[in-house]
C-alpha cells in the first residue's frame, strides 16, 4: 500500500487548485462520488472552511508553485483542476502539473482572447479538457430562447439528440394521456423520461398518466422536436430580439451566438468602459449604458415588449429581482443566471422561468469525464446532466466492447429499477428504442435515471 | 444540536468497547482465572447496550465541532464508567472510585495507581489495566473512524476533539484512510516493541503489557517496582520506545511513503529530541555520584527523562530521591510533554515551541514597535487563530491547575505532593513526587481529590476545551431538550 498509482477502486486522486464557488462545487461533487481529493487555495480561511465541511485535505498555497504541488502529492496524482479566477494561472498550473505528475489536467479558461483558440490550447499544452462555464452557460440559455417554450435544453449525441424540459400548459393535448398512448397515438419518435410533479421526480412507465403543469423532460432526435411540439399544439418560434442585463463575459457569448442566427440583441451594462469594449466587439448589439436595475431605464430601453429578458449580471438577488419584474411587466421569455447562491428551493418556488447555473454546468462537465476516466474498460462516458436538483441523472454512454447489455433485446435485459434508456445513437442516427431494440458495439446511449454513480454501460443491470 | 449522532458515536464506542474486553477474557481463559467471566458479563453489557443505541442510524450525520467535541467528551465518560466495572465487579479493585479511578488513569494514559500491591491482581485485570492505554493512547474515536464509515465530511470535527495538538492535520484527504494509516504505524511499532522485548527474555504476558503501557505512552507497570527489576537491556528498549511514540507521527508517515526531507524538517521533532539530549545530560552528571557508575547512570537518566517527557510514567529508579535540580528538571519535563500528534500528554512541545516564540516576538516589538512579524512554524506562518487558541489553551490549563492543586489543599498535604500530583494527572504522566513518588500510589487520597484528579486526567488528555464545554449551560439545555422536528417540506 505504499507505492500507490493503482488508485481506481477508491476513487480518483484529484488535486483542485482554487476554492471559489466552482471550486467548491465540485469538491462536494467529486467527494460524494468518493474520491481522494486535495485542494490548493491561497487563501487560508478558504481552504480551512471547505476542509471542515467535506472529507478531503486542505493546502494553502500558490497552486502554481511546484513545491506547493509536491506538497499535494502531486506524483501520485490522476487528474488535477485548476478552477481559480486567473486563466493565464490555471493554464500554468495544469502546465507544471502535466511536467511534474504526468496525471491529466483540467483548466478553465474563460476569457474572450483565448475562446477562439481554445482547440489550439488544450493540444498543445496536453489538457484533458479545457472548460469555458460563461460560453457554456451562454449556449444553454441561446439554446433556450431559440425553443421558448422550453425551460430547459440539454443537447447530446453531438447535438443530434436533444433533452428538453418543459411544463404542460392547461389544456394541453398532453394534460390527461398516458405514456404509452402517446407513443402509440401521436408520435413514437419522442420519449418521456422524467416527470416532475409536486415536487417529486418520478420515471414514468407507460401507464403513467400526464396532467397539467406537469414538468415533463423528453428526449427527441433533434429534427422532431419541432414537429412534435407543434403536434401537441405548442408554439415553437424562436425569439426575434432579446434583452440582456449585465456586459459580463457570459453576455458577451450569448449576444455572438444570438447575433449570428440574426436575433436582436439589447444589452444594458452599468460600466461606460466595458460597453465601449463590447459595442466594438458586437457592432451589430445595441448597448446601452446604465444601471440595468433603473426601473425607468428598462422602460424605456422596451422591456414591455421585449420577447425574452436575460439576467446575466454578477449579483444573483439582481438577477432574481429582474427576471421577477420582467416576468411581472411583460410577456418576455425570462432566464436567470445564478452563480453563487445555494438556496435552491426556494429559487424552484419561485417564477423564475429557466434558469441557469454556471457552476452545475462545469461541474456536470467535469464529473462526466472524471467517472469516464474511472472506468474505461468497455464503455466511456460521453456527456452527463443532472436534472430536477440532481435528483435525476442523464448519462450518455459510448459502447465500446461486447457486454452482458450488448446485443439482448431491452425488453430481456434486467434492468434497474427507476432507469430508462431513452435514445440509442447509432452512426449519428437517433433511436428511440423500444422492447425489441438492441444495444450493440459502437453505439452511444443515453440513460436517464435516479440511481447516481453509474460509471459503465454494465451498471445499468441489476 | 444533532443529538441523535451523538448518541450514535456513544453506541459505536460503546460496541467497540465491548468488542476490546473480549481480549482480556482471552487472558483469563489461558491462565483459568475465574474473574473472566466478569470481563466476559461486562462485554456482553457494552454490546448490548451499545447495539441498542447504535441500532437506529442517524439521519443527519453532519456533525459541528460542537458536536464532536461532545461525543467526544461523552464518550472517554461512558468508555471509563463501563471499562471500571470488571475491575469492580471480580473484587481486584473493591471501591468504585478506586476503580474509576485506575480506569481512567488507564484511558487517559495517565497510569497513576490507586493499588500499593499491583501483583495481587488477577492477570486479566492487569492485561486489561495496560490494554486501556494502548485504546486511549490513539484514541477510540480515531479508531472509530477508522473502521466504520461516518459518511459526511465533517468527521474532522471528532478528530480534532480527540487527537493532542494545537492543530490537526489529516495525512491523506480521507479520514478513514488517515485513520487507518496511523493505527497501522501505531499497531506496527507495538509488535516491534513486543518483539524486541521477547528477544530479551521478558516472559511474554510482561512484554505485551509493557508494550502496551509504553504505545499509548500510560504507565502502568505490572510490578510493584515498576521497571526497576528488568535488564538493561530491557530497560533500553523500553526508553527508546517511549522516545519513539512521543515523536509527531506525521513524522513516521513522511519515512513510510519515503519522504525523509520532509519528516527531518519537522520544526517540532527536532526541539523535542533536543529537550530529551539535554535534559539527559544534566541529570547524567546530577546523578551520576550516586549511581553504580557511567552506564547506569545514563540508563536511568534516559529512562526517567524519555519516561517523563512522553508522559509515560514507568520508573527505574526512585526518583524522587535525586538531587533538587534532577527533579525540577523532571517537573518542567511533565508540563512540555511529547509532540502534538503523538501519544503523548502535557501541554505538547510544539505549543510550548510556539509560545516561546510569540514572547521572542512580543520583545521584538519592544524595540521596533512597527515591524511586522509573524511566529513560524516548520517554516510556514502560523495564523493569528492558531496562536490565540494556544493563549486561550495556556490560560485555561493554568487556571484549571491552580484551581485542582487548590481542591487538593483540604486535605492537608504538603505543597509538593498536591502540586507534582495535579501535574502527573494533568500531564497524563502518572507518578509525582513526594507522597506520590514512584514507589507510591494515589491510594490515601480522600474521595473528593480522587474525583479532582479524574477530572484533570480527562480534562489533560482531551485537552481541556472538550471536556470543559459539558459545563457550559447552552449545552446542558440543548442536550435536554427534545430536538424539534425540522419542518417538513
Amino acid at each position: 500500500m505504499f507505492k500507490q498509482k493503482k488508485s481506481v477502486k477508491n476513487g480518483l486522486k484529484i488535486i483542485i487548485v482554487g476554492c471559489g464557488k466552482v471550486g467548491a462545487t465540485i469538491v462536494q461533487q467529486l467527494s460524494r462520488e468518493g474520491h481522494e481529493i486535495t485542494i490548493i487555495d491561497k487563501r487560508a480561511e478558504r481552504v480551512q472552511e471547505i476542509a471542515d465541511m467535506y472529507d478531503i485535505m486542505g493546502i494553502v498555497g500558490n497552486g502554481a508553485s511546484y513545491s506547493v504541488q509536491m506538497d499535494a502529492g502531486i506524483q501520485n496524482t490522476d487528474l488535477l483542476i485548476a478552477v481559480t479566477d486567473s486563466d493565464e494561472l490555471n493554464l500554468l498550473c495544469c502546465t507544471i502539473a502535466k511536467r511534474v505528475g504526468d496525471c491529466s489536467a483540467i483548466a478553465r479558461v474563460r476569457t474572450p482572447d483565448y475562446s477562439h483558440e481554445v482547440g489550439y490550447l488544450r493540444d498543445r499544452l496536453g489538457l484533458a479538457m479545457i472548460i469555458n462555464p460563461e460560453m457554456q452557460a451562454a449556449s444553454e440559455a441561446a439554446r433556450i430562447l431559440y425553443l421558448p417554450t422550453a425551460l430547459e435544453v440539454n443537447s447530446f449525441a453531438h447535438g443530434q439528440a436533444e433533452l428538453i424540459k418543459f411544463k404542460i400548459p392547461e389544456g394541453n393535448t398532453l394534460d390527461g394521456i398516458t405514456v404509452s398512448y402517446l407513443g402509440k397515438h401521436i408520435t413514437n419518435a419522442v420519449l418521456i423520461c422524467a416527470v416532475e410533479r409536486g415536487g417529486e421526480v418520478y420515471i414514468p412507465a407507460g401507464d403513467f398518466q400526464l396532467q397539467k403543469d406537469d414538468v415533463i423532460s423528453f428526449v427527441a432526435p433533434r429534427k422532431m422536436v419541432r414537429e412534435f411540439l407543434d403536434a401537441i399544439g405548442v408554439k415553437t418560434n424562436r425569439v426575434k430580439n432579446t434583452m440582456i442585463i449585465g456586459g459580463g463575459k457570459s453576455a458577451y457569448y450569448l449576444a455572438r451566438q444570438l447575433l449570428n442566427v440574426g436575433i436582436d440583441v439589447k444589452i444594458i451594462e452599468i460600466n461606460r468602459a466595458r460597453c465601449e469594449e463590447l459595442s466594438t466587439l458586437l457592432p451589430k448589439a445595441i448597448i446601452i449604458n446604465g444601471d440595468g436595475t433603473d426601473e425607468e431605464l428598462l422602460k424605456e430601453a422596451g422591456i414591455e415588449t421585449a420577447e425574452s429578458f436575460v439576467a446575466l449580471t454578477g449579483i444573483d438577488e439582481e438577477n432574481i429581482l429582474l427576471t421577477l419584474h420582467a416576468g411581472h411587466v411583460s410577456q418576455a421569455k425570462v432566464i436567470t443566471k445564478i452563480n453563487r447562491i445555494t438556496f435552491k428551493d426556494v429559487i424552484n418556488s419561485l417564477d423564475l422561468g429557466s434558469v441557469i447555473y454556471p457552476r452545475f454546468i462545469t461541474s456536470e462537465a467535469i464529473i462526466a469525464y472524471v467517472r469516464a476516466k474511472k472506468n474505461s474498460t468497455s464503455s466511456n462516458i460521453e456527456t452527463l446532466y443532472h436534472m430536477f436538483d440532481s435528483r435525476v441523472e442523464a448519462i450518455e454512454f459510448r459502447v465500446d466492447r461486447q457486454s452482458k447489455a450488448t446485443g439482448t433485446p431491452l425488453m430481456h435485459l434486467p434492468l434497474k429499477k427507476n432507469l430508462l434508456v431513452s435514445f440509442i445513437n447509432r452512426n449519428g442516427r437517433i433511436i428511440i428504442p423500444n422492447g425489441t431494440s438492441t444495444i450493440e458495439v459502437g453505439d452511444t446511449v443515453m440513460i436517464v435515471t435516479t440511481h447516481e454513480g453509474l460509471v459503465d454501460i454494465r451498471d445499468i443491470l441489476r | 444540536m444533532n443529538n441523535s449522532i451523538i448518541r450514535y458515536v456513544l453506541g459505536q464506542v460503546i460496541r467497540i468497547e465491548g468488542l476490546l474486553l473480549l481480549l482480556p477474557c482471552l487472558t483469563a481463559v489461558y491462565y483459568r482465572e475465574p474473574q473472566g467471566w466478569y470481563f466476559l458479563l461486562t462485554a456482553v453489557i457494552c454490546m448490548v447496550v451499545g447495539s441498542l443505541l447504535s441500532i437506529r442510524k442517524p439521519k443527519s450525520t453532519v456533525f459541528y465541532l460542537k458536536e464532536g467535541c461532545i461525543a467526544t467528551a461523552l464518550s472517554w465518560i461512558v468508555l471509563s464508567l463501563l471499562g471500571c466495572l470488571p475491575f469492580y465487579l471480580c473484587g481486584d479493585i473493591p471501591s468504585f472510585t478506586d476503580a474509576l479511578f485506575e480506569t481512567i488513569s488507564g484511558f487517559t494514559t495517565t497510569g497513576a495507581s490507586i493499588l500499593s500491591n499491583v501483583e495481587a491482581l488477577s492477570r486479566c485485570s492487569l492485561f486489561w489495566r495496560s490494554f486501556t492505554h494502548w485504546i486511549g493512547g490513539m484514541g477510540v474515536l480515531v479508531f472509530l473512524m477508522a473502521i466504520i464509515p461516518l459518511s459526511g465530511g465533517s468527521n474532522i470535527n471528532l478528530m480534532r476533539a480527540e487527537s493532542p495538538g494545537p492543530s490537526v492535520g489529516k495525512l491523506v484527504p480521507k479520514m478513514r484512510s488517515t485513520a487507518r494509516i496511523l493505527y497501522l504505524i501505531y499497531f506496527g511499532m507495538t509488535i516491534a516493541e513486543i518483539i524486541l522485548l521477547l528477544v530479551g527474555n521478558m516472559p511474554l504476558f510482561d512484554s505485551v503489557t509493557t508494550a502496551f503501557g509504553t504505545a499509548g505512552t500510560g504507565g502502568f507497570g505490572i510490578k510493584n517496582d515498576s521497571f526497576m527489576s528488568y535488564s538493561p537491556y530491557l530497560q533500553w528498549v523500553v526508553t527508546i520506545f517511549m522516545a519513539l511514540f512521543g515523536i509527531n507521527f506525521n513524522a513516521y508517515y513522511f519515512l513510510l511513503f519515503r519522504q525523509f526531507k520532509k519528516a527531518f524538517d519537522l520544526e517540532e521533532v527536532r526541539y523535542y529530541l533536543l529537550i530529551i539530549v539535554g535534559a539527559v545530560a544534566i541529570i547524567f552528571f546530577d546523578i551520576l555520584h550516586m549511581t553504580a557508575g557511567v552506564f547506569d547512570a545514563l540508563t536511568q537518566s534516559a529512562f526517567q527523562v524519555a519516561s517523563i517527557i512522553t508522559t509515560t510514567g514507568f520508573s527505574t529508579a526512585n526518583f524522587d530521591l535525586w538531587p533538587q535540580t534532577s527533579r525540577t528538571i523532571l517537573v518542567l519535563l511533565m508540563f512540555i510533554g511529547a509532540c502534538a500528534g503523538s501519544t503523548g500528554g502535557g501541554i505538547k512541545v510544539s505549543r510550548i515551541v510556539m509560545l516561546v516564540k510569540t514572547v521572542f516576538l512580543e520583545l521584538h516589538s519592544y524595540i521596533h514597535p512597527k515591524s511586522i512579524r509573524k511566529v513560524k512554524m516548520d517554516g510556514k506562518p502560523v495564523t493569528h487563530e492558531i496562536i490565540r487558541s494556544l493563549n486561550a489553551y495556556f490560560v485555561t490549563f493554568i487556571l484549571v491547575f491552580i484551581a485542582s492543586v487548590f481542591a487538593l489543599s483540604f486535605e492537608g498535604y504538603d505543597l509538593v505532593t498536591n502540586f507534582t500530583a495535579v501535574a502527573a494527572t494533568i500531564n497524563n504522566i502518572g507518578p509525582g513526587l513526594s507522597l506520590v513518588g514512584p514507589v507510591e500510589n494515589f491510594g490515601f487520597f480522600n474521595l473528593f481529590s480522587k474525583y479532582v484528579l479524574m477530572f484533570d486526567m480527562l480534562a489533560g488528555r482531551l485537552e481541556l476545551f472538550p471536556l470543559l464545554i459539558l459545563f457550559h449551560p447552552t449545552v446542558w439545555k440543548e442536550l435536554l431538550t427534545c430536538r424539534r422536528k425540522p419542518k417538513k417540506r
